[in-house]
């Protein structure tokens, strides 16, 4: 795998929580790597910082020490206002909660990242349906969260987060609210979307989930202890050396 | 036990040969438990023994049929009716290890259980990989199979859910009193070096 | 169950609603400062109102000293008062038959009628013109026994010591300052020396003078009482008074007063003082007031009620009844409530101590000690409580009927509108609709006012109804607006408990603005339009409206001061004084041609053989025709409508002793009256005024001018130093009054005020209640700005559609209420004025509809916090 189709990486990246007494380290020295057309899960207890992993990834939280490039370009040195670009135009969240603003609906939920970015309405609104096909549910385009179902919100959120040009796609327990038939479905969704090249991070706590992804990072008190997958892992050995 | 059963039930649907019968076996649990087909003629020969099953001739090719008896029809019929018993644990060569392994000194454990993880994980991927696949087309028997596939699933997430389980409780204990195995143990360095 | 156990169990009902109410309001400070303030104000700004003014009342035997000095009873006589009748305190009611004898009572009758040994002082009041550095002053004066027991309290002494006799006085600083010196010298010449400073216990500023009986030499237009000692006098003896014409102030009255039906059946009027139009006009303030209060305070009990909402629905799941939800809100408008009332109450006493002084120099008479009305701030507190619950109200009942599956889903937003509730709207729109026309139809005098103001509530109350469908239409119509916008209209239209009372208190306000608004403006544009210039512009004219005043003295005066301009004597029909003469221009067939005229010309009727040149408004070919018509020893007149005739008849009436009547039909040039007033009747030639054997004399002085403001001011002060009743007046065209910017200016500001309140509230409670929301917009990429974008969105939909429709709802009791208000005065308005005046002060109208929201929203979107902490949100 060429060093150009790695998408996220994460360099030696520890982040620390509140200071002395109340000083916690969510992660210590972590290094990681998401590839192009590559679902990697990132699997742990409560707490053992996975969801710090992935907020870190986004940009929404900046780490204590270490780098974190998406598509080559490291968020730590990049502004605020540089980092809320990238979300807009590089990655895509998808929540446990779904989080879909209630007051817009399906269609313009999924265009909303567009539109953030300065698209026209009517171009914003094009891609989101097409992200809305792809997910299997353009005939909702109109409806509002409030009247959709949980699967039918998170498959609204997925699409929110695949649409336009996306390569990085990033995962917090989608599955966690859903039905374990829903839950499958929207890991498909998911699936599909690194098999067209993306790279997806999946945070779960579920095994079952964490089998769909080429590769397991097991993170245990804010370490990678182990992975697992069908890979000849080449990228496991790079942790080695950023310690 | 199963294969009896499976091999009536298969019959239910229709006469068949007994290499039919093993391929079609197969086909509808995903090769998830190769038969061979010695064990297919014991079986039938076992089942004509005891009046459930009875030759119906032979095909255009010389192979010969198999059918249900009444009786057959009646064990088939109580088999899907019965649930299946859990009397008896099956030996779990995992359970034992394990068990082993937290009373005899000096074995680190927590390695041991990362590793079962990963292997097991590792299936699971497998598994997984498998049900996408079958995914791809929607026939009654890859439903079958689908579902066969669901219960690997189950089973190995069971199983990792069991070995995340013990791995708090080893760690509790190692907290609590004297140390059972060293944190450090869990240090990444200690993996590569067990790899 | 016994009532009183009832009660019991009700009240425990409400102790845990209350527990969760207080706890609730600790921990969501921000709010509860919100609906504090909003409740607060109001109850504080009334309580200092009623405070100063129970302060400032002195009444019944509050300092009575100031009135009565060391006396038991005041008694004031009338010459030729016959019967007297009195309330207890006279200065409240008291009235004479007028039938009695012409000579007053003495202070001896008054001893004699009361019996007993009984001390008398002499109190007179009147005025007396002094000499002062630069001219003549005016000062008032108190004639008695100063320093008598009997006067102790009337006036107090502030430096040296009481006069020893007639020629020695006390001023007061007033005076002081106008620098009289040692002696105060009298107009007619006397002499009084300064013994020291001193002032009126009862009254404040003006200069004063005070002396012993005889100083000041008081003629008989002066006001005698007299001061009388000795023992109580009783309402009896008060009666007895009354018989002999005389009007009693007694200590012992005033202290015991004697029941409503004891008073002479003459003074029991105004016992119910307030009017019924008054009364409705007061209640309908104070619902507006009220309405305003519950409605600012309203969104943050819908966002308390909200956040409370899952605890609600729990309750409910767990069996509890809408009753006992309901209560868990109402409790907080309890709370709340409460505390804002003590709250307002005490800010009210704390703000009318620190705002007493200044009010008092605006008021001429002493201020009582600090006087709280208890009872009143109870009302205002319990006004205060009343409108918490009632904001309260509607969260709560909102909260009693919610959708218990859907909380516990977690969905968010309002429960669909009524359909009922838009349609009460528009019926009470139209009956404000109709109320505004009947009265605008109806004109003053026949309830249109209140009419009016009925109709401004009516459709206030209406338009609050209708907002809700408003803002979901504007939700839908935010389809292709910009992302921020978008979602503030539909984010305001699902959170409507919220959003709703934020739009109508900004549309009740709007409304009033808009309506007093475009009042005020019409007021002025017909002010305007009907000025009527009373000399050419730039011109200047004095007039001394003393009996005999000498303009010789004015004229060398005023070319002292105004050097290089032009001063000319006007001589005209002597109309004043004891020949008062009245001039009437009629047409030959005996109809008046004009029905009235305003001028600063010292004479309705000038006498002038040349047009005289104080006269505005006259085209040059009016001016040749009245030329003509004057070298033909004719006439010139003003008319209400154009004539054309050329020979009018005029009357002259010499009043008084001297009553006659002359007439006579003259060549006449009449020129039209446009607007307003004419300057003046007309001018008759010298020849006509001979024939008519008017009596002609100097009237005025006239400045053609161009007088600049310095010549103004120093002319108006060297003709105020020589004559006390002479004016100068400087033609300026029409000059808007101070009280409209002012008036303009103070809507605009109450208005902005209560709109930024509105505003806001809503706007940040909104942004509170989208925290998720905003995280989640950050997550997908929002830059900071945006979340600032998001708030002024909310600002602007919040403002703008709430001042557009207070603009559209206000702007009907606005032009309504300009038909009476602008209603012709009946005479002097010209024949061509119009009946009506509309003028909208678009300024103030588009400021407050669209300016201000635009501000608001900005103000909104700078101070915003960007930064949101997301990390919580997504663990």
């Amino acid at each position: 795998m060429s060093p150009s189709s790695v998408v996220l990486r994460l360099h030696g990246v520890t982040r620390v929580h509140g200071e002395g007494a109340t000083r916690v380290e969510a992660l210590r020295g972590v290094s990681f790597a998401a590839h192009a057309g590559e679902l990697v899960a990132v699997m742990g207890p409560s707490g053992s910082g996975k969801s710090t992993l992935l907020t870190i990834a986004g940009g929404l939280d900046q780490p204590t020490e270490g780098r974190v490039e998406v598509e080559g370009t490291d968020l730590v040195a990049l502004p605020r206002a540089g980092r809320s670009r990238l979300r807009r135009t590089s990655i895509g969240y998808v929540f446990q909660g779904f989080n879909l603003i209630p007051a817009l609906s399906a269609a313009e939920n999924v265009a909303l990242p567009l539109e953030l970015d300065g698209t026209r309405t009517r171009a914003a609104r094009q891609a989101a349906l097409r992200a809305l096909e792809e997910v299997g549910i353009v005939e909702l385009a109109d409806r509002f969260p409030d009247d959709m179902s949980g699967g039918q919100q998170q498959r609204v959120a997925i699409a929110r987060a695949i649409v336009g040009e996306r390569r990085l796609v990033l995962a917090d327990e989608p599955t966690g609210a859903l039905d374990s038939e829903t839950g499958e479905e929207v890991l498909r969704l998911l699936r599909a979307r690194c098999d067209a090249g993306a790279a997806g991070v999946l945070v779960t706590h579920e095994s079952r989930h964490a089998a769909w992804a080429d590769r397991v990072v097991f993170l245990r008190d804010g370490v990678v202890v182990d992975e697992s997958g069908c890979e000849p892992v080449e990228s496991l050995l790079e942790t080695s050396d950023a310690r | 036990m199963s294969v009896k059963q499976a091999l009536l039930a298969l019959l239910e649907q229709e006469p068949m040969y007994g290499y039919q019968l093993r391929t079609e076996f197969e086909a509808r649990t995903g090769s998830a438990w190769p038969l061979n087909v010695g064990q297919v003629y014991t079986t039938l020969t076992r089942l004509e023994r005891d009046g459930l099953v009875e030759p119906a001739g032979a095909d255009d090719e010389g192979h010969e049929i198999w059918r249900l008896t009444a009786a057959g029809h009646d064990e088939v019929a109580a088999w899907f009716t019965t649930p299946v018993a859990r009397t008896q644990p099956p030996r779990d060569e995992l359970a034992i290890k394990l068990a082993l392994a937290v009373t005899v000194p000096g074995v680190d454990v927590g390695t041991l259980i990362q590793r079962q993880r990963s292997a097991t994980m590792g299936a699971l991927q497998d598994y997984t990989r498998l049900k996408r696949q079958a995914d791809a087309s929607t026939g009654r028997t890859d439903l079958a199979w689908s579902l066969v596939l669901d219960s690997l699933v189950f089973a190995a997430e069971a199983e990792i859910r069991w070995l995340d389980h013990c791995e708090a409780r080893v760690r509790r204990v190692a907290t609590e009193s004297t140390p059972l195995i060293a944190p450090a143990r869990f240090e990444r360095d200690e993996q590569e070096a067990g790899r | 169950m016994s009532p009183l156990g009832w009660l019991r169990g009700w009240l425990r009902g409400w102790r845990l609603p209350l527990r969760v109410a207080a706890r609730d309001a600790r921990r969501a400070r921000g709010r509860s400062l919100l609906v504090l303030v909003m409740i607060a104000l109001p109850v504080a700004a009334v309580a200092i109102a009623d405070t100063v003014y129970s302060t400032a009342d002195v009444s019944g035997t509050e300092v009575l000293e100031r009135r009565l000095g060391g006396a038991e009873a005041l008694v004031e006589v009338q010459a030729g008062g016959g019967q007297a009748y009195q309330k207890p305190d006279p200065e409240d009611g008291s009235a004479y038959d007028g039938e009695g004898d012409a000579r007053p009572l003495t202070l001896r009758a008054v001893q004699r009628i009361l019996g007993g040994e009984r001390p008398g002082a002499v109190l007179a009041q009147g005025w007396v013109r002094f000499d002062t550095e630069l001219g003549l002053g005016e000062a008032d004066v108190v004639e008695t026994a100063l320093g008598d027991p009997l006067a102790e309290g009337l006036v107090e002494l502030l430096d040296g010591r009481w006069p020893d006799d007639t020629t020695e006085v006390l001023v007061s600083p007033e005076l002081l300052d106008r620098g009289p010196g040692d002696e105060l010298v009298l107009d007619d010449g006397s002499r009084l020396s300064i013994v020291g400073t001193a002032q009126r216990a009862r009254y404040t500023g003006q200069p004063r003078a005070f002396g012993l009986p005889g100083t000041f030499g008081l003629g008989r237009d002066a006001s005698r009482e007299y001061l009388v000692g000795g023992d109580p006098v009783t309402w009896d003896q008060v009666l007895e008074l009354n018989a002999a014409g005389a009007t009693v102030l007694s200590r012992a009255v005033l202290a015991d007063p004697p029941a409503d039906d004891e008073l002479p059946m003459e003074v029991q009027w105004g016992s119910q003082l307030l009017e019924a139009s008054v009364i409705t006009v007061l209640v309908l303030v104070v619902v507006m007031v009220l309405l305003e209060v519950v409605l600012l305070a309203g969104p943050a009990f819908a966002v308390g009620a909200r956040r409370q909402a899952r605890t609600l629905a729990l309750m409910a799941a767990a069996g509890g009844t809408p009753a006992q939800a309901r209560r868990v809100v109402l409790a907080s408008g309890v709370v709340l409530g409460a505390v804002a009332a003590v709250l307002g109450v005490l800010l009210g006493l704390v703000g009318a101590l620190a705002l007493m002084p200044l009010v008092q120099r605006f008021s001429s008479t002493r201020f009582g000690p600090f006087d709280v009305s208890w009872s009143h701030l109870v009302v205002v507190a319990g006004f205060g409580l009343f409108s918490a619950l009632l904001a309260a109200m509607v969260p709560a009942w909102l909260a009693s009927r919610q959708d218990v599956v859907a909380v516990l889903n977690g969905r968010r937003g309002d429960a669909r509108a009524s359909r009922r509730s838009p349609l009460v709207g528009l019926v009470l729109l139209g009956a404000g609709v109709a109320a505004a026309v009947w009265g605008a139809r109806t004109g003053t005098g026949d309830g249109g006012e209140v009419a009016i103001a009925a109709s401004a509530l009516l459709s206030v109350l209406g338009m609050v109804l209708l907002v809700p469908v408003v803002v979901v239409v504007v939700a839908r119509l935010a389809r292709g607006l910009p992302l921020p916008l978008r979602f503030a209209a539909r984010d305001a239209a699902r959170h409507r408990s919220r959003t709703v009372p934020a739009v109508a208190a900004v549309a009740a306000t709007v409304a009033g603005v808009v309506a007093l608004g475009i009042a005020i403006t019409s007021d002025e544009a017909q002010n305007r339009e009907t000025y009527s210039a009373a000399l050419p512009m730039e011109a200047m004219s004095v007039v001394d409206y003393e009996r005999g005043a000498d303009y010789g003295l004015h004229e060398s005066a005023v070319t002292a001061v105004a050097e290089g301009l032009e001063v000319q004597r006007l001589r005209g029909v002597d109309s004043s004084g004891r020949r008062s003469t009245s001039v009437t221009f009629r047409t030959e067939e005996g109809a008046d041609v004009l029905s009235g005229y305003g001028g600063s010309l010292g004479s309705g009727v000038l006498v002038a053989d040349e047009v005289p040149g104080a006269i505005p408004g006259l085209s040059d070919d009016d001016r040749a025709a009245a030329q003509q018509a004057l070298d033909a020893g004719g006439v010139i007149a003003f008319t209400d409508a154009p004539l054309a005739d050329d020979r009018l008849r005029v009357v002259l009436r010499v009043h008084g002793e001297e009553r006659r009547r002359s007439a006579a039909v003259l060549p006449a040039a009449t020129t039209t009256v446009e607007r307003g007033y004419a300057p003046v009747q007309g001018v008759l030639s010298t020849a006509a005024a001979a024939r008519l054997e008017a009596p002609v004399r100097d009237v005025g002085l006239f400045l053609p001018g161009p007088v600049s403001a310095a010549q103004e001011r120093d002319v108006a002060e060297v003709v105020r130093g020589a004559s006390a009743d002479a004016y100068a007046y400087a033609e300026r065209g029409y000059q808007a009054a101070d009280e409209t910017a002012i008036v303009q200016l103070v809507l605009a500001g109450l208005g902005a005020v209560l709109m930024l309140g509105g505003t806001l509230t809503a706007t940040f409670l909104a942004l509170s209640d989208a925290r998720p929301d905003l995280a989640t917009l950050s997550a997908v990429g929002a830059a900071p700005r945006t979340r600032r974008g998001v708030a002024a969105a909310y600002a602007l939909v919040v403002g703008l559609v709430g001042a557009v429709l207070g603009a559209l709802v206000g702007a009907v009791p606005g032009v309504a209420i300009t038909y009476p208000l602008t209603a012709p005065y009946g005479f002097g308005d010209g024949a061509n004025a119009p009946s009506h005046y509309l003028d909208v002060p678009w300024l103030l109208v588009i400021g407050v509809v669209v300016g201000l929201p635009v501000l608001t929203s900005a103000l909104v979107g700078l101070t915003a916090r960007s930064r949101l902490l997301l990390v919580a949100r997504l663990d």
